[in-house]
């Protein structure tokens, strides 16, 4: 095993400062746990202080890092046996919300309809949930995006697309439930 | 009829105070950490940890200046008493939610809050600070009057400038610091008799008890010094230079314990 | 264009990354067909909306958590007493970070030692400065302890703890920065601006920490300073007794 320098781990503690609060976001929306998202993280750091060398300086850093952090979230799913949820089972699912909905009634109705749309993005199966993340909350370009998720930057746009299609359905189906 | 005004923006209310004032503030998101910060100019301030996710706030404002315990006449038939200078303000942002209680003849500020927020009470001329059943990280500062913690489970920093400061913790969390000082009064700490720590303590007129068994470094060594106490007398004391440090059961993270006059006491539980 | 083909362009449309013509193009097909403006305007809003989500911040753990791995990593053997840390972290990654810098141990005639011990020195003062900016006090604590340890050439450090020792809100973070102080006795700039620092001190604790840290830097030029704090009668009693004390030691 290579043995570590502390100037790589100096480089190492910038990187987590520039980027750790991201990497949370990313996780806490991929796994719904703010725990697990912590644990996940930290995997994630030392992953990359592992595999430091097989980062290539052409591609953009971000990139490198959500392809590790997709591997580590796996192997973390892998092992707790998560299943993935085919839109049409939503409904069956009691999947917990990470956020609950706002406290007091008098609350704006905008306040409402944000939990609602906390739910229904949670309750996305998670490779549309993924693209959503990265490209609404992590700001990836698409083409990024198909660098990490390994496909066609004509493929990332039309899943973000289909993607917020099911949002919107799911979305649409939490509000006619909460009204029955 | 006179009525009081109540202006509410949003998530901010400022009242003007009468008595007592009950104010219910939830946090913008109670799943993710959470803060309350108190900022009290005179008066006491009384934190406890509860199973709810709000905070509930409750403020008694003296009356006009006078006698502190004299007790209100009752307003006349449809009149309501009109505050002073007694500002009372209760906001949210960012999931910290701030009191603060200004007003020369003190106040008395109770609050609840969920028990793993993180608390941070200041008071300038304040009497007694109590928090209790708190898990998530306390930090007080009173400046006449005492501090005391009970029940905590999270890292404490607490002070007072002439006051005891007096802490009882349920845990010592493995990787946080922790420090306690005060320059007139008792550093008077509780601690769970397996808790492993690492003590950095200075009394500088005052002795160190424990009923731990305390491994101590090698100190630095005493010296003889002649001092004029307040008559003009001259005696002499035993000064040992400088802080002592020790360890229990095994050594940990580490906790300050700092009086300038006044005795340094670490209770095991 | 096709329905087909403007849904494919609504990505690009939504984070306004369309090409001149394509936006062109596709707000002619927009005015002309209802069903596509409507989805447009739909799926438009709920993109917008996403981002009005509340934002999850990470605890103040993580960033403990890592730099206690990196702690671990940078350590040299503890000499004296251990503190004990609990490591959340497979005992396998701990013994690949570890295990690489035991060989530096064995071999105390290596001459890349020195290089590292200036990298792990830097490495130290990027986690103090890191830590000294935290808004919690007990991290602004650990972030004086590592301050501790940092080179007493190191400028920045020596910068923050002045810092901290004039300005901190904390009484207990302005302590621990005063006792961080003495191991940069050494530098002569360092020893004015402690100096410095008790003119502007208000706290009675961190001012007799001062005084003591002056005393014990030697440092003759506090003397005009402690004797107007002797003789202040408005100044606390126990600061006047040890500003007395300090000019006897001095002379």
């Amino acid at each position: 095993m290579a043995r570590v320098g502390a100037g790589e781990l100096s480089k190492l503690a910038v990187l987590f400062e520039r980027h750790h609060r991201a990497l949370f976001r990313y996780f806490v929306s991929m796994t719904r746990s703010r725990e697990l998202a912590e644990d996940l993280v930290q995997d994630v750091f030392f992953r990359m202080l592992r595999y430091r060398t097989s980062y290539d300086p052409e591609r953009p850093f971000t990139a490198w890092m959500y392809q590790i952090a997709r591997n580590a979230s796996l192997d973390q799913a892998q092992k707790r046996g998560a299943e993935v949820v085919g839109i049409e089972e939503f409904l069956d699912r009691r999947a917990e919300p990470v956020s609950p909905a706002p406290g007091p009634e008098e609350r704006a109705s905008r306040g409402q309809s944000l939990a609602l749309l906390r739910r229904a993005l949670d309750r996305l199966p998670e490779e549309k949930r993924e693209i959503l993340v990265l490209a609404r909350f992590q700001g990836m370009k698409y083409e990024d995006i198909a660098d990490v998720l390994g496909c066609e930057t004509a493929t990332v746009k039309v899943r973000v697309y289909r993607a917020m299609r099911a949002l919107e359905q799911i979305y649409f189906a939490l509000e006619k439930e909460k009204a029955s | 009829m006179r009525k009081t005004i109540l202006i509410a923006t949003g998530l901010s209310a400022l009242a003007w105070a009468q008595e007592p004032e009950k104010i219910t503030m939830p946090f913008s998101n109670p799943a993710a950490p959470h803060k309350v910060n108190v900022d009290v100019f005179s008066g006491s301030v009384t934190v406890k940890g509860y199973e709810g996710k709000d905070v509930l706030v409750e403020y008694s404002g003296g009356g006009f200046p006078g006698p502190r315990r004299r007790a209100q006449e009752p307003a006349p038939t449809g009149m309501h008493r009109i505050g002073g200078n007694r500002a009372f303000d209760v906001s949210e942002s960012s999931n910290t939610v701030t009191v603060k209680a200004g007003g020369p003849w003190g106040s008395d500020v109770t609050i609840q809050t969920a028990v793993d927020t993180s608390v941070t009470v200041t008071t300038l001329n304040g009497r007694q600070i109590s928090i209790d059943n708190i898990s998530g990280e306390i930090e007080a500062n009173n400046t006449n009057g005492t501090v005391n913690i009970t029940n905590a489970s999270g890292a404490v920093v607490a002070h007072s400038m002439n006051g005891r400061v007096v802490a009882s913790l349920n845990r010592v969390p493995p990787d946080k610091m922790m420090s306690f000082s005060t320059m007139n009064g008792t550093v008077d700490v509780t601690l769970p008799a397996d808790a492993k720590a690492t003590f950095k303590m200075r009394a500088d007129n005052g002795d160190i008890f424990s009923d731990f068994d305390v491994k101590l470094e090698a100190q630095s060594a005493p010296q003889v010094v002649e001092e004029k106490d307040r008559k003009g007398n001259t005696r002499r004391r035993v000064r040992t230079d400088g802080t002592q440090t020790g360890s229990i059961n095994g050594g940990g993270p580490e906790m300050q314990f700092t009086t300038f006059n006044g005795r340094i006491v670490i209770h095991k539980k | 264009m096709t329905c087909e083909e403007t849904k494919r362009l609504f990505a690009d449309y939504w984070s306004q990354s369309l090409s001149a013509e394509d936006e062109i193009a596709l707000e002619e097909h927009l005015g002309g067909c209802d069903a596509c403006r409507t989805e447009s305007d739909r799926l438009g809003a709920l993109w917008n909306d996403l981002t009005r989500l509340p934002v999850e911040e990470p605890g103040p753990s993580l960033r403990t958590r890592f730099y206690d791995l990196l702690r671990g990593a940078g350590s040299h053997p503890a000499p004296a007493r251990k503190p004990q840390m609990i490591w959340r972290i497979a005992a396998g990654v701990a013994l690949l970070i570890g295990g690489g810098l035991a060989g530096y141990s064995l071999r105390p005639q290596d001459p890349e030692l020195g290089q590292l011990r200036k990298e792990v020195s830097s490495m130290r003062q990027l986690v103090a400065l890191s830590l000294l900016q935290q808004q919690s006090a007990s991290e602004r604590l650990r972030g004086v302890s590592w301050a501790y340890r940092a080179e007493p050439t190191d400028s920045e450090v020596l910068g923050k703890l002045l810092e901290a020792v004039n300005g901190d809100p904390n009484v207990n973070v302005r302590l621990a920065a005063v006792d961080a102080l003495h191991a940069f006795g050494s530098s002569t700039a360092a020893r004015s601006k402690v100096l410095g620092s008790l003119e502007m001190q208000d706290a009675p604790l961190v001012q007799v920490a001062i005084i003591d840290l002056l005393v014990d830097l030697k440092e003759r030029d506090a003397e005009p300073e402690l004797r107007r704090l002797a003789g202040n009668v408005s100044a606390d009693a126990g600061v006047r007794q040890r500003a007395q004390w300090a000019l006897e030691r001095l002379e």
